[in-house]
């Protein structure tokens, strides 16, 4: 065993450390849809030294890196509260370079690598949160073109981003996930609407709307009806950078820091507490590093992954919350960062797959617990 | 014994139950809250139907108060309802010019509704103080936790006497009992009622055991919650009573708000869905009298400690 990472990787993290000086400012991986501007500026940033692109295949434009590098940029990211990974260099790009056709590659894997082109994940609609394979929004083909019809919602960042990377019905309805098909949809497009809905965290999600939006059918990735498969590898693709543990290590940095700052830190319970989350952040950052070296090695990390994000999630939801109960009535006062960092990780838990149907993940091919028919 | 409210009792919550209809409600309480105001109407219209002098009234005491305070709570009211029936009677024995708001002695940091209080009922050590106060004497302080609050300065006021600080201790208790259980019931209902109707993997989401279990849990707790409430308001809010009262429902809250968000997915963070309007109150009550710890040490103390 080795916990420790090479030299020439930590050389990047230095690298990587350097470069977010100068962007200390941003503050953007929480309120990446209000901060859209500036954080847009960030990934053009990280485009011009090829780190939107660190760990593509060097045929394909990128740096041919292995995936402890993606991991330890974005990991950093979140120390510092930069930005998330974007969608299109992750989901889109890996999917486009595993899938696509010479001619998609060259259509969007430049825009993608320079931060300029961006994509919304759309996925979730109002009837399929959890089930996806229940998503009913319609591509009918006709000749070269589908014909897009239906709903999405809590779609992230829509309002400013290029295209949706959208899951459609190309089967019959009722074929659950065997007739899925992704298709890239111009948010543009005539019959594309796409309005607001305002969340706790005083930020917003989408709602997209689809009413017989053209689709040229070079814009399907993949085969037609053939989106589970590839929905599963880039969510795979993914799980490294997913849930970066030094998110934690922030969040109980800023809360000791805030604690001190309010007297609390003489005080045994909070002391006990805070111990308690340390102890949680540790793990967690070991869950981080089992989760990469399953992408290193070439294995499945679907079940590592999965307990990756429950414990996380729960995690940050835990070290918000203590704040908010050892804080007194002075942590309730709008936007200090206790309050805002307990209404933002309320969410965690939910989007990107919630904790159940990760734990159901575990159970089942973990534990090879039964399912029901 | 005898756990069942009387005729007279039910009657006071169907009346109560039946003015909230059409003067609270989780809109209202959206539509107040964005602008940070109160709703001096509710508490105008409980106070002349009498509903806010159930505790001083010989024919009524202080359970029908309580049924009162977790009424309003229910509906989602924005008024200050538990101070005026259930605190401002016990610890003054009269009715206080609302609205009041509650604070202890020394402390800085801000309280419910305390930017509009007319009065202020200040905890100091044995004695309870109300402060007479003027709108514009407190600063307004924006909170994301669905009550308008404000900072205030505790000092001065007039004495109410020897152990009224106590009284008010204990009063303040149940009133956040009675609060925290009418909101959690409505956070409870809310969520109950979307999982029985939201459909995934072909079957309402209500109906795997999983998700039962833990709606179930939170039901134990609400209804404990509920009737140690009751049960402290029957005793005349003595000191452990109360304390016990508030020890678990705020620790019930915490529990019930974490499930019922977490059981309702992504509409339940958002603005469009109910549930906020009811959960996010319940972080704000966990936080009065120093939290769950400082009710425990309430009920330590009363039960335990001599002199
Ligand atoms: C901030 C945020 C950003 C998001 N961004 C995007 C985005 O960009 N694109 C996108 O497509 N989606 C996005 N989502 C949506 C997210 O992926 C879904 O909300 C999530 O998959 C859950 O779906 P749901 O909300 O419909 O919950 P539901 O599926 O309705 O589930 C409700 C509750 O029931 C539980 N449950 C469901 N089935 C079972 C079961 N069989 N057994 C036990 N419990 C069960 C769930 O775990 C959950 O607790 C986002 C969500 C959030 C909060």
């Amino acid at each position: 065993m080795n916990a420790r990472f090479g030299d020439a990787e930590e050389a990047f993290r230095d690298e990587v450390r350097r470069f977010l000086e100068a962007h200390r400012d941003l503050d953007g991986f929480f309120v990446q849809d209000s901060r859209w501007d500036a954080v847009k500026a960030f990934f053009r940033a990280l485009g011009e030294r090829g780190w939107l692109s660190l760990a593509w295949p060097e045929a394909v434009g990128g740096l041919g890196r292995s995936p402890i590098h993606e991991y330890i940029l974005w990991d950093e990211c979140a120390y510092a509260r930069a930005a998330r990974p974007p969608l299109g260099a992750g989901v889109v790009a890996k999917t486009l370079i595993r899938y696509g056709s010479a001619a998609q590659k060259a259509r969007w894997l430049p825009g993608i690598r320079s931060g300029e082109l961006h994509f919304s994940l759309g996925y979730s609609e109002p009837e399929a949160g959890s089930d996806l394979a229940s998503v009913r929004t319609r591509a009918e083909r006709h000749g070269d073109t589908y014909r897009v019809s239906g709903e999405k919602c809590w779609t992230s960042y829509a309002r400013h981003s290029d295209y949706l990377w959208c899951l459609c019905r190309t089967g019959e309805p009722g074929s659950r996930g065997r007739g899925l098909s992704i298709l890239i949809v111009d948010l543009h497009a005539p019959g594309v609407k796409v309005g607001l809905l305002p969340t706790l965290d005083g930020e917003a999600l989408h709602e997209v709307l689809l009413d017989d939006v053209s689709v040229p059918v070079e814009q399907r990735v993949g085969p037609e009806n053939g989106a589970w498969t590839l929905m599963a590898e880039a969510l795979a693709d993914e799980r490294h950078v997913q849930f970066p543990p030094a998110r934690l290590r922030r969040d109980l940095d800023d809360v000791v820091a805030w604690a001190r700052r309010h007297g609390l830190e003489r005080d045994p319970r909070v002391r006990r507490t805070l111990a308690d989350l340390a102890v949680g952040v540790r793990e967690a950052e070991v869950l981080g590093l089992r989760v990469l070296e399953t992408l290193v090695k070439g294995r499945s990390g679907v079940v590592e992954a999965a307990a990756n994000k429950v414990f996380q999630t729960l995690l940050c939801q835990k070290i918000a919350r203590a704040a908010l109960d050892f804080g007194a009535p002075e942590s309730l006062v709008a936007g200090n960062p206790v309050e805002f960092l307990w209404r933002q990780s309320m969410w965690e838990t939910i989007g990107g797959g919630t904790s159940e149907i990760m734990l159901g993940v575990v159970a089942k091919q973990e534990l090879r617990l039964a399912g029901r028919s | 014994m005898d756990f069942e409210l009387n005729d007279d009792q039910r009657a006071i919550l169907e009346a109560v139950e039946t003015l909230l209809e059409q003067r609270a409600g989780a809109a209202r309480a959206v539509a107040l809250a964005s602008k940070g105001d109160y709703d001096a109407e509710l508490e105008a219209a409980l106070a002349n139907a009498g509903f806010t002098d159930m505790a001083l009234s010989e024919e009524t005491g202080l359970l029908e108060a309580a049924l009162v305070v977790e009424a309003v709570a229910r509906a989602g009211g924005l008024a200050a309802i538990g101070a005026a029936a259930l605190v401002a009677p016990h610890c003054a024995g009269r009715a206080l010019p609302g609205p009041i708001a509650l604070a202890s002695a020394g402390e800085r940091g801000p309280v419910r509704f305390g930017a509009h209080a007319r009065t202020l009922l200040v905890a100091a050590a044995d004695e309870a103080r109300a402060v007479r106060v003027q709108p514009g004497d407190a600063e307004t302080v924006a909170s994301n936790f669905g009550y308008p609050m404000g900072r205030v300065r505790t000092d001065g006021g007039e004495s109410l006497g020897a152990g009224s600080g106590a009284r008010l201790r204990s009063a303040w208790r149940l009133a956040l009992a009675a609060e925290a259980t009418g909101t959690m019931r409505s956070a409870l209902h809310i969520t109950v009622e979307y999982l029985k109707q939201r459909r995934q993997f072909g079957h309402p989401i209500g109906s795997f055991q999983a998700v039962q279990h833990r709606l179930a849990e939170c039901a134990v707790l609400v209804e404990g919650s509920r009737w140690l409430t009751y049960e402290a308001a029957w005793r005349g809010a003595t000191a452990e009573a109360s304390a016990t009262a508030a020890a678990y429902a705020l620790a019930a809250a915490h529990r019930v708000f974490s499930e019922t968000h977490q059981l309702s997915g992504s509409i339940g963070f958002t603005r469009e869905h109910d549930l906020h309007v009811f959960s996010m109150r319940l972080q704000a009550l966990r936080l009065e009298l120093d939290g769950v710890g400082g009710h425990q040490r309430a009920l330590t103390r009363s039960r335990w400690t001599t002199a």
